[in-house]
């Protein structure tokens, strides 16, 4: 009965079909409410992350044939577009308590948790000096929806509303199990890639790309990258653990 | 000796840096050697070139003079494009083409007019600008600190040479020119030039004087000296009215000016032979700041113009840009060096060139005067140009000549007698340059310019040969001079620098040792002493000290400071969500930061510099409309709102707190200034229509009063922590009241000297005080039981000293000497006294960013000492002693970068623009600093450690 609703519940996950999630969905509720996450699944998860930023740049590049530098803010919106679906997609998939939660219902937080992230990483950037003014409002906008991606929304998609998991993540990051390997050191990644992303800003090399989201954007972007691989590396570590004390 | 104990380690680290300091700056900032020889007609004939020219014997002394009488108009602070005309530009801005006179003449008489780009040396600043331009010479930096008690020239000047050759000088205006020269001039009527606000007595003056002096006859050389400009550009900016209207006044007063020179310059006329420069002694930035090396700063303009014509230079020599005017007419401009402008005016006139000169006699300006002196004899034929072409090479030839022996001169004698002259190989080639053109001089040229029988096509090539070879050598000069100039003596920077890792070392030493010295044993601080908090802070001091290697982190430095501030205040908010407390204490911090940095872009975008403090917010900021009524209205009343907020907050804590005796008082008397000042702002901006009420009262008794209370509160404190040490309340309320009682004291004066934006940013200060203070107590609530006792967590003095930092930049202020405010000198004051004005500028410059940080330090310490049970005041005097230690110790260690930024730096192309301001800037503040830590850990521990004398026995 379960397994209907779920199958039912979850019309558009791309990992609920195939076989390759290990089949341990059974295993996996009985051992804890939490849903746990293969290695494969979160090598799936983060490839299609990283897939779809690269993608955000591809079609910019080829399509539009417009780039970070010269267009900061039209690039930005097409990388936070394209990116926004796979990862509200992806995250709401692992979705805690599947089967109190539908997965339309956390597809609609991640959506909601957008704007939300974007405003917090926009006062946290004017907080720390990120340019003020009509000019670069487009830019900040774009650029802490981007972040928002990165950072709050696999979160909010993740755990909704669950004041304890989000208090584990972010106030102490003490991150456990796979998933929130997955949720926390991309973020993480994300944040501290885009504060060191801030320091060449104020150098006088004058190049285009030392302007206000342009190295921040990249820093953060690689941030992402290495917390995805970091993330991917413990779940896999985590996994062997497991199996060996499964022996 | 309780005063020993707790002064003990910061008067000892503040003697190391005085020594550390002082040896440091003697190698780094090093004088040029003044060399007290002066140059004498007769010397002459010890140089190789043509002395006593055949033509005319009579009374010529080292050049033929080749015009009678001279005028000099400086316009302080003209920028170039006030006088170009705005076709040289890419756009048309309000404050050009405002002085149509010079221009019509420069398009008009070509052959006898011009108008310059002249380009100074830096510092720009008008004392230095006048010795660079009197005596040929590079000023020297260690003279900016000078600027405000301008001392008389010892070195050789033109002015000098003027006198000693009997010219008589009149000066009038600036009365900077009458200190510079004391014993000078024949009359002069100088006019105080230090009152900022006051645009017009010195112009004034001037025009008085100015006209009827050109129709006298007895001076030879007139300076007139306008301040108008400068001064409407540090008060108002250069895109202003007031600006437009000066120079429109300047240009009414020219035109009159030269009519009546005009008249008079016929055959006979009081005038035939005067020539007439009209310059800046150096330019403006946008909002008028000068002293730096920017193009803004150091691109001036000299007007030339003669009343006879002179002849087409030979191309080779013309350096002008021409273009059409408005008026679709053909206009010029040249360019000169600032640095030649001393030894060309000697040249003109006939006398000997400044000894100290390095510049070269400027073709086109000396042409303009040379031109047709003794023309007599060769007035006919077509070849009359031809003639006079080579006439005038052939003169301009040994005038070089003889420029450029004075030079070598110079530079021989500078070599053996100062202590530290040119490096050899400089010299040596220096050397090789004057060789080759005195070899040929005396081969060849010479011989030409004795006897006139050659022909033009053979001599006319010969000549220019022999002027590159001179233009070589005076430009190989003054390239040496300019990149040599100053002479860094590596091992004292290195003595200094090491002094200063020593003190460094000190304070880790005292950090350590100091709760020792009181015998209480602490418990050791946890495990192994190391801490997330002491590595976080570590990290963000090292960052911060290692971004001065670079320019640009110098010109951001606020945004810097802020950019690490926020950084440790989101880290702050991190730990409160983990802790689950004081969560909206960290979103008010951030908050905070976030109001911090728009004024900190404020600052650094140099519109907060004029006193009004919301109406320099950059219009892009939210995009109101700054005139409407209602926002003026706001800006007038915010402050006071502010203001009174303050005071409420004061009653507060002097009635909640059980506070009695000295400390009420002097709360109450500051409330009493803070009334003061708000009527003081009220009256000054009328609002509320109280000024018809106070019209009476002159507007400087209320700053004058409010000074008065706040020395005699500081007074009051001082003597009672002094002589009244048996206090009944217990410490921590005494601790807390003594803080608020000084930080009051201290406050109405610091506020009334920042102008209308001190009350908020001190309402500022104080609401980021109390979030860090909670902030830093999340920690302690949580081992309430310990006694309160844990380690001294070095976070939040890292932050308060980074909020010190960030509050520097907020007020306006930046690490330049144009970033001083000197209108705030003023307030209160009319008249210019050096000491008590330098005091009011010092207290204005550093009062937010060191004196309030310094005293209100205590309150890092607070919530462990407050809020919690602990009674041992050894333990307060311990960790306060601490506490300030460790305020120092990043002090110091962010100067020792700086010191060894600007080591490394030395020979950076922005070393004198940037560099070696902040140097002076952190070496005050550091000094300051260190007084200010002696006397708050002595006045704060005075109470506590005088009443406990059986802590000693222990």
């Amino acid at each position: 009965m379960r397994d209907q609703i779920d199958k039912q519940s979850n019309p558009f996950c791309p990992l609920s079909t195939g076989g390759w999630s290990g089949g341990g969905k059974h295993n996996m509720r009985k051992k804890s409410p939490q849903s746990t996450v293969s290695a494969s699944q979160a090598f799936f998860t983060h490839l299609s992350c990283g897939l779809a930023l690269a993608a955000g740049f591809w079609v910019s590049h080829n399509v539009y044939s417009i780039n970070l530098v010269s267009h900061p803010d039209h690039t930005l919106f097409l990388i936070w577009v394209i990116q926004c679906p796979l990862v509200v997609l992806f995250y709401s998939c692992f979705r805690k308590n599947p089967e109190k939660c539908l997965y339309l219902k956390a597809v609609a937080r991640g959506l909601l948790g957008l704007p939300l992230g974007a405003l917090l990483n926009a006062l946290g950037a004017l907080a720390l000096g990120a340019p003020v003014g009509i000019q670069y409002l487009k830019r900040t906008i774009n650029w802490s929806l981007m972040m928002s991606l990165f950072t709050v929304v696999p979160a909010t998609s993740v755990y909704g509303s669950s004041w304890t998991d989000w208090h584990r993540i972010f106030a102490q990051t003490k991150p456990n199990g796979a998933l929130d390997y997955m949720v926390c050191l991309p973020a993480h990644g994300a944040l501290i890639g885009a504060w060191f992303g801030a320091w060449p800003m104020p150098l006088d090399w004058e190049r285009p790309w030392q302007e206000w989201p342009v190295c921040v954007s990249y820093g953060a972007m690689v941030g992402y990258a290495v917390g995805m691989v970091g993330s991917f590396a413990l779940v896999l570590a985590q996994g062997k653990q497991k199996y060996r004390k499964a022996e | 000796m309780g005063w020993w104990r707790a002064g003990k380690w910061p008067i000892t680290i503040l003697v190391i840096h005085i020594v550390a300091i002082l040896i440091f700056t003697r190698g780094f900032l090093l004088t040029r050697t003044e060399l007290p020889y002066y140059s004498q007609c007769s010397d002459l004939s010890k140089s190789p070139c043509v002395y006593s020219d055949p033509s005319s014997d009579n009374e010529t002394c080292w050049t033929r003079p080749a015009v009678d009488r001279l005028i000099i108009i400086v316009l302080d602070a003209l920028r170039f494009d006030f006088v170009a005309p705005s076709a040289f530009f890419p756009e048309s801005k309000p404050w050009m083409d405002k002085l149509p006179v010079l221009q019509k003449l420069a398009s008009s008489h070509p052959s006898s007019t011009r108008i310059f780009k002249a380009i100074a040396d830096p510092p720009t600043t008008s004392l230095q600008r006048l010795k660079g331009l009197t005596t040929g010479a590079l000023p020297t930096f260690i003279d900016v600190g000078n600027s405000f008690g301008a001392p008389a020239i010892v070195e050789d000047n033109f002015i000098n040479q003027m006198v000693q050759n009997g010219k008589r000088v009149v000066m009038m205006g600036d009365d900077t020119w009458v200190q510079l020269f004391p014993n000078h001039f024949n009359r002069s009527y100088p006019y105080p030039s230090f009152n900022v606000k006051d645009l017009d007595t010195v112009d004034n003056g001037c025009i008085e004087h100015l006209l009827p002096s050109l129709y006298e006859e007895n001076w030879d050389v007139l300076i007139a000296h306008f301040l108008g400009v400068d001064h409407a550009g540090h008060i108002f900016g250069v895109d202003s009215f007031p600006m437009i209207e000066k120079l429109e006044q300047y240009n009414a007063v020219l035109e009159e000016m030269i009519e009546v020179l005009r008249s008079q310059s016929g055959p006979g006329g009081l005038h035939e032979n005067t020539f007439l420069v009209v310059m800046g002694d150096h330019g403006q930035t946008l909002n008028g700041d000068h002293g730096g090396g920017s193009a803004e700063e150091v691109e001036t303009s000299i007007f030339a113009m003669s009343f006879k014509d002179s002849p087409p230079l030979p191309s080779e020599f013309d350096s002008s840009v021409c273009d059409t005017d408005l008026d679709g007419k053909k206009i010029c401009t040249s360019s000169i060096q600032q640095l030649d402008f001393a030894v060309t005016v000697s040249a003109l006139l006939g006398i000997p060139f400044p000894f100290g000169s390095i510049g070269s006699v400027n073709p086109e300006l000396y042409a303009l005067g040379a031109g047709t002196s003794n023309m007599e004899g060769s007035n006919q034929g077509n070849c009359h140009d031809q003639l006079k072409l080579e006439e005038w090479i052939k003169h301009y030839v040994n005038v070089l000549c003889i420029n450029s022996w004075q030079v070598k001169r110079y530079v021989d004698i500078y070599s053996a007698s100062s202590i530290i002259g040119f490096s050899s190989e400089d010299v040596s080639h220096i050397t090789d340059l004057y060789a080759k053109a005195e070899e040929n001089w005396l081969s060849s040229t010479r011989d030409l310019l004795l006897y006139k029988n050659e022909s033009y096509q053979k001599s006319i090539p010969a000549l220019k040969r022999q002027i590159f070879y001179y233009f070589d050598f005076l430009s190989g000069v003054a390239e040496l001079a300019r990149s040599n100039w100053t002479e860094f003596n590596l091992k004292m920077m290195g003595i200094g620098f090491g002094l200063m890792l020593v003190s460094l070392y000190i304070y880790f030493l005292a950090i350590k040792r100091v709760n020792k010295s009181y015998g209480v044993s602490l418990p050791s601080c946890g495990d192994s002493g190391i801490s997330f908090g002491l590595i976080f802070a570590s990290f963000i001091v090292v960052i911060r000290a290692s971004s001065f290697l670079s320019n640009s982190y110098i010109l951001e430095e606020g945004k810097v400071a802020n950019f690490l501030l926020a950084t440790t205040a989101i880290v702050k908010l991190r730990y409160s969500f983990m802790k689950k407390k004081m969560v909206f204490e960290a979103i008010v911090f951030i908050l905070l930061m976030f109001i911090l940095r728009i004024t900190i872009d404020i600052g650094l975008s140099k519109q907060a510099a004029t006193s009004q403090f919301m109406n320099a917010s950059p219009s892009w900021l939210l995009g109101i409309a700054i005139s409407q009524p209602i926002w003026t209205s706001m800006i007038e009343i915010v402050p006071i709102l502010a203001l009174i907020i303050l005071a409420y907050l004061l009653c507060n804590t002097t009635s909640s707190s059980s506070c009695r005796g000295v400390p009420k008082y002097v709360v109450l008397g500051t409330i009493l200034s803070y009334l003061l000042i708000a009527l003081h702002w009220a009256t000054e901006n009328d609002v509320l229509n109280v000024a018809l009420f106070l019209k009476g009262i002159e507007r400087n008794y209320i700053p004058q009063t409010v000074y008065a209370i706040g020395f005699g509160l500081i007074l009051v404190l001082a003597l009672d922590s002094l002589f009244c040490t048996k206090k009944t309340y217990d410490c921590k309320v005494n601790l807390f009241v003594k803080m608020v009682a000084l930080l009051s004291a201290c406050s109405s004066t610091v506020i009334i000297l920042s102008g209308k934006q001190g009350s908020m940013f001190a309402l500022t200060s104080v609401l980021l005080g109390y979030c860090i203070t909670r902030l830093e107590g999340i920690d302690q609530d949580s081992i309430h039981g310990a006694d309160g006792i844990s380690t001294l967590n070095p976070v939040p003095v890292v932050q308060w000293s980074l909020l010190a930092v960030c509050l520097f930049f907020a007020t306006g202020h930046w690490c330049a000497f144009d970033g001083l405010r000197y209108g705030a000198a003023f307030i209160g004051f009319d008249e210019f006294v050096l000491v008590r004005q330098a005091i009011l500028l010092t207290i204005e410059t550093f009062g937010f960013s060191h004196i309030l940080s310094v005293f209100g330090l205590p309150i890092v310490i607070a919530p462990q000492y407050l809020f919690s049970q602990t009674d041992n005041r050894s333990i307060l005097s311990v960790r306060l002693i601490q506490v300030f230690l460790m305020y120092g110790l990043i002090m110091a260690t962010t100067v020792t970068a700086t010191i060894l930024c600007v080591t490394i730096q030395r020979r950076h192309l922005m070393v004198w623009g940037l560099f070696a301001p902040k140097f002076v800037f952190d070496v005050v503040g550091l000094i300051l600093t260190d007084v200010l830590i002696c006397l708050a850990s002595v006045y704060y521990t005075g109470g506590l450690v005088g009443n406990t004398p059986h802590d000693k026995t222990r």
